[in-house]
């Protein structure tokens, strides 16, 4: 027979994962899997005629949650998770103990459930051998917004508009970070231009991962990344430091691969490193000049007459000579280039564009000026929110820090980073966006601010949801670190030791459970009065057996008079609540309770006082 | 019969009683359970193939919950003591309550109790509160006799359903089963067979010749009216009398099994047709062979009868 609390509770378990399913990411066919799930789960609930009908049904949801977990893996939907595991696990209980209890009870019994299997959680969790993808990881979706794989004019500026967060970086403390003007999170290289746009070079396969990165050194400060879903595989870093996670790479133009899909968001973590990064000293390829010759010939001549006369590094000084010099203009509304030589026409005409318009353009005429160089997109900047009581400080990288940057190869020093918007705008680098802006209305304007009197709770939220991935940003090599230090030379022991921490756990929630089961009123109300009588046994002063509460409350009070008054009152207070007609036991059941526990109270501080005086006297009253 | 598997394996407890515990439980995964496993691997591979904690999260729950279930399945039944009744008689072919006593300190949930030789939908489900609670098991016999029910199965699978947990046990007392009740043709001793009771009512009625089967008369009293008054003895001696009436008092029926029909169908007759004059509340007596129960009325007789059908010599 199918339970009417068991259907209503997988109704509701039902519609929080629809509610989960609303803001999943749609791109996703593992979210049109979870949909396909939950609608036959609730066509299952709709028809169930037998209990084994509601059982599948809940088996389909079961497996649903788990897939909806690993689409939406923030704190936020992660407890309305929690909050569904509960329910369905209530449900579980409603049908399988034949209609005994009422939702409350259920939902006690399903919390207790699930607290005490806490422990074998963190045990499974900790000791089950982390294994990598047993598939090739395909690419299932793309993320809502973010940098791209090449760079548009424009583009930029108009990821400059969306305030959603794009990384939050989260060091032991503030002063881990560079300063603020050095605070440059590159993403992706964009090594190839064609005239009007830059893009990366193809991926090479596996080849392009490119160097192993040096395991960290012991004690060295480490960081933990999160980043958001994002068009690009590539993960945002400074450009130095050892990632944690030996399933991260670096590739020989600087760039971090880590073996997760777009779609998801990414949690790793990275160690500081002594050492220069391998790729700063990765000699330049022959396409790092290529140049779209004669696609802008303004600054190809431009370029020629500095490659004849002057050094490379002072190229490059003649480049920040020239942006410096001329009125060139932060904006985040250029005007358009047009098709035909877009650098020469913002070099030379309008002189008014966003970061990638100075970077293309510095980078096209080193290129052009035979110094190799490259486009860097990423983020420059973000802003420290302190720590607070929900967890640790971090830095908080928006989608409007996204940012692009030169680097130029010099012979003497590697792959230098050259920052032209730094020389028209330095206060944009120095205190971010709306600094670079200043004064400009039109473009201030632009900027969404978002609600002020939010700002507090969602930086409180995402100290919340730092910590949260803290605690999952578990991997294989946080694992072999963490077995490393427990078990040391008994690493092999790790499957022995997780059977014998079960068979504890186990112990313990079984203990608990026996501890924590139900038992009628009546049982309870007698247990607290056999813990007040065992007060007088001290006192020499124990019920006989088959002698009466009022029996033994009487010739106790006659042994002991000042334990008189305490002992009236238990016996009133006992008696009221154990026969009070049933109506009015539950009315008055909390009014009695604390009226036995002050009886109890009472007669424990006249025990007490009795308890110190000299033995013989309680041990032989005086005759009345 | 031959048992189902598993049960087939595990050793007979009799006794008058039955208490459960490690030696008399026996505990296995569900069929539930099994594919609560398999959700649970396939809720590790979406993990595993992911890096989704949040779903190797659910599955090592998942998990966490299964390592936990049969403890808490076994204590539903651990310690509660099973007590034969003492089983009241009743009809072949009906379905008879066989009364169990369970004592239990506890509270046991979602329970279900039934004879393995009894076919599916017989079964006594229930929860128990604690304290002693009588449970009526049904089962339905198909022979006369001292039956025994068989082997009773109590088990339970709550609180996750994951783990079914179950004790067997021969309850000892046997259940007097009557023949089933089946219409039929009996022998009536002492009192003429079909055709000859034909005759002789046809006889009676002649020799009745309408006249008043009045018993004594009495003097007659105003209130009693003129259909009573006793007109011959008015005419012969002026006096007026009132007519008192009896029923003739019916004969009692002796019965006896046909021996025309095979034994056990006429036992069956005789069953139905004692029950069908107990109802009316006449009179009756049996004759098996050898035995004798004189004529009588009443639950008691009933009882007799039926208990002497039921132990009669095949």
């Amino acid at each position: 027979m199918i339970e009417p609390l068991a259907r209503r509770l997988q109704i509701l378990s039902l519609s929080l994962l629809a509610l989960q399913l609303l803001g999943s990411d749609w791109a996703s066919p593992l979210c049109w899997g979870s949909l396909t799930l939950v609608v036959m789960a609730s066509l299952k609930l709709a028809k169930a005629q037998r209990p084994a009908d509601l059982r599948r049904g809940l088996l389909a949801q079961l497996i649903a949650l788990g897939v909806l977990a690993g689409l939406n893996p923030n704190l936020g939907p992660g407890l309305v998770q929690a909050a569904t595991g509960l329910v369905l696990v209530a449900a579980l209980l409603a049908q399988e103990s034949g209609g005994g209890g009422n939702l409350r009870q259920m939902l006690n019994r399903s919390v207790q459930l699930l607290v005490v299997c806490l422990p074998l959680l963190v045990l499974l969790f900790l000791f089950i051998p982390r294994l990598g993808p047993p598939w090739p990881q395909a690419e299932l979706g793309r993320g809502r917004t973010g940098l791209s794989e090449q760079l548009d004019p424009g583009a930029i500026a108009q990821l400059a508009l969306d305030p959603s967060p794009a990384l939050r970086i989260s060091p032991a403390q503030e002063q881990d970070l560079p300063p603020a003007d050095q605070r440059y999170w590159r993403v992706r290289v964009l090594d190839r231009f064609d005239g009007q746009r830059w893009r990366a070079a193809p991926a090479q396969g596996p080849a392009q991962a490119w160097a192993p990165p040096a395991p960290a050194p012991p004690g060295a400060a480490q960081q933990l990344w999160l980043v958001e879903p994002s068009p690009l595989s590539a993960l945002p870093w400074g450009g130095s430091g050892v990632p944690l996670n030996p399933q991260i790479t670096s590739t020989a133009k600087g760039e971090l691969l880590g073996p997760w899909q777009t779609r998801v968001r990414r949690s790793y973590g990275l160690a500081a490193s002594n050492q220069p990064p391998a790729w700063q000293r990765q000699a330049p390829a022959r396409s790092d000049l290529d140049f779209a010759a004669g696609s802008n010939p303004q600054l190809e001549a431009l370029a020629e007459g500095w490659r004849q006369q002057l050094a490379p590094a002072q190229r490059l000084a003649a480049a920040q000579a020239l942006f410096q010099g001329q009125p060139f203009r932060y904006t985040l509304q250029p005007p358009p280039l047009g098709d035909v030589a877009p650098l020469d026409q913002f070099l030379f005409a309008s002189r008014a564009g966003f970061c990638e318009h100075f970077a293309s353009a510095f980078t096209g005429l080193m290129r052009a000026a035979a110094v190799p160089a490259r486009v860097v997109v990423g983020y420059q900047g973000g802003s420290w929110v302190p720590a607070n009581l929900w967890g640790r400080g971090y830095l908080e990288v928006l989608q409007q820090d996204a940012h692009a940057w030169s680097e130029v190869w010099l012979a003497d020093q590697g792959w230098v980073r050259i920052d032209p918007t730094a020389w028209v705008a330095p206060a944009r680098i120095q205190a971010g966006l709306r600094s670079g802006l200043a004064g400009q209305w039109a473009d201030l304007g632009l900027l969404s601010q978002g609600l002020p009197w939010l700002r507090p709770l969602t930086r409180s939220w995402t100290n919340l949801d730092l910590a949260w991935n803290q605690l999952l940003r578990y991997d294989q090599f946080s694992q072999d670190q963490l077995m490393q230090r427990w078990l040391g030379p008994f690493r092999s022991w790790q499957g022995l030791v997780l059977v014998l921490g079960l068979a504890l756990a186990l112990a313990l929630a079984v203990w608990i459970l026996g501890l924590l089961r139900p038992t009628p009123r009546q049982e309870q109300q007698r247990r607290r009065l056999d813990r007040s009588l065992s007060r007088l046994a001290p006192l020499n002063l124990v019920p006989q057996p088959g002698e009466s509460l009022p029996a033994f409350c009487r010739r106790a009070a006659a042994q002991l008079p000042e334990l008189a008054p305490g002992l009236e009152r238990l016996q009133t207070s006992y008696e009221r609540l154990r026969f009070a007609p049933r109506g009015q036991e539950r009315a008055r059941a909390l009014e009695l309770a604390r009226s036995l526990g002050a009886a109890d109270r009472e007669l424990a501080a006249a025990a007490s006082r009795l308890g110190r005086r000299p033995v013989e006297r309680l041990q032989s009253p005086e005759p009345p | 019969m031959r048992e189902p598997f598993p049960d087939r394996l595990i050793r007979r407890h009799g006794g008058a009683s039955h208490r459960l515990g490690l030696r008399t439980l026996y505990i296995l995964p569900s069929g539930f359970g099994w594919l609560w496993l398999l959700s649970c691997g396939v809720l590790f591979i979406l993990g595993v193939q992911g890096s989704s904690h949040g779903a190797l999260l659910l599955a090592y729950l998942g998990l966490g919950l299964f390592l936990l279930a049969p403890y808490l399945t076994q204590f539903n039944l651990q310690g509660l003591e099973l007590r034969c009744g003492s089983p009241a008689p009743g009809f072949a072919g009906d379905v008879l309550p066989y009364p169990v006593q369970a004592t239990s300190r506890d509270q046991r949930l979602a329970l279900g109790a039934r004879f393995r030789r009894c076919e599916g939908d017989l079964a006594w489900n229930g929860s128990l509160e604690p304290g002693q609670q009588w449970l009526a098991v049904p089962w339905r016999p198909s022979q006369r006799g001292l039956q025994s029910p068989g082997r009773l199965r109590l088990q339970s699978s709550a609180p996750l359903g994951l783990f079914v947990c179950w004790t067997l046990w021969d309850p000892p007392a046997p259940q007097l089963v009557y023949p089933a009740r089946r219409p039929g043709p009996v022998l009536e001793l002492d009192r003429p067979q079909p055709r000859e009771r034909h005759q002789a009512e046809a006889g009676a009625d002649a020799q009745a010749g309408g006249s008043d089967h009045w018993r004594e008369l009495t003097p007659h009293r105003p209130e009693e009216g003129l259909a009573r008054l006793a007109w011959k003895q008015l005419a012969r001696s002026g006096e007026r009398y009132a007519k008192r009436f009896a029923d003739p008092r019916p004969r009692p029926h002796l019965l006896a099994p046909d021996p025309a029909l095979p034994r056990e169908r006429a036992l069956e007759h005789l069953s139905a047709r004692i029950w069908q004059l107990a109802a009316s509340g006449e009179s009756y007596g049996l004759v098996l062979g050898n035995q004798t129960i004189a004529a009588g009325s009443g639950s008691a007789q009933l009882e007799r009868c039926l208990a002497a059908l039921a132990l009669a010599a095949p």
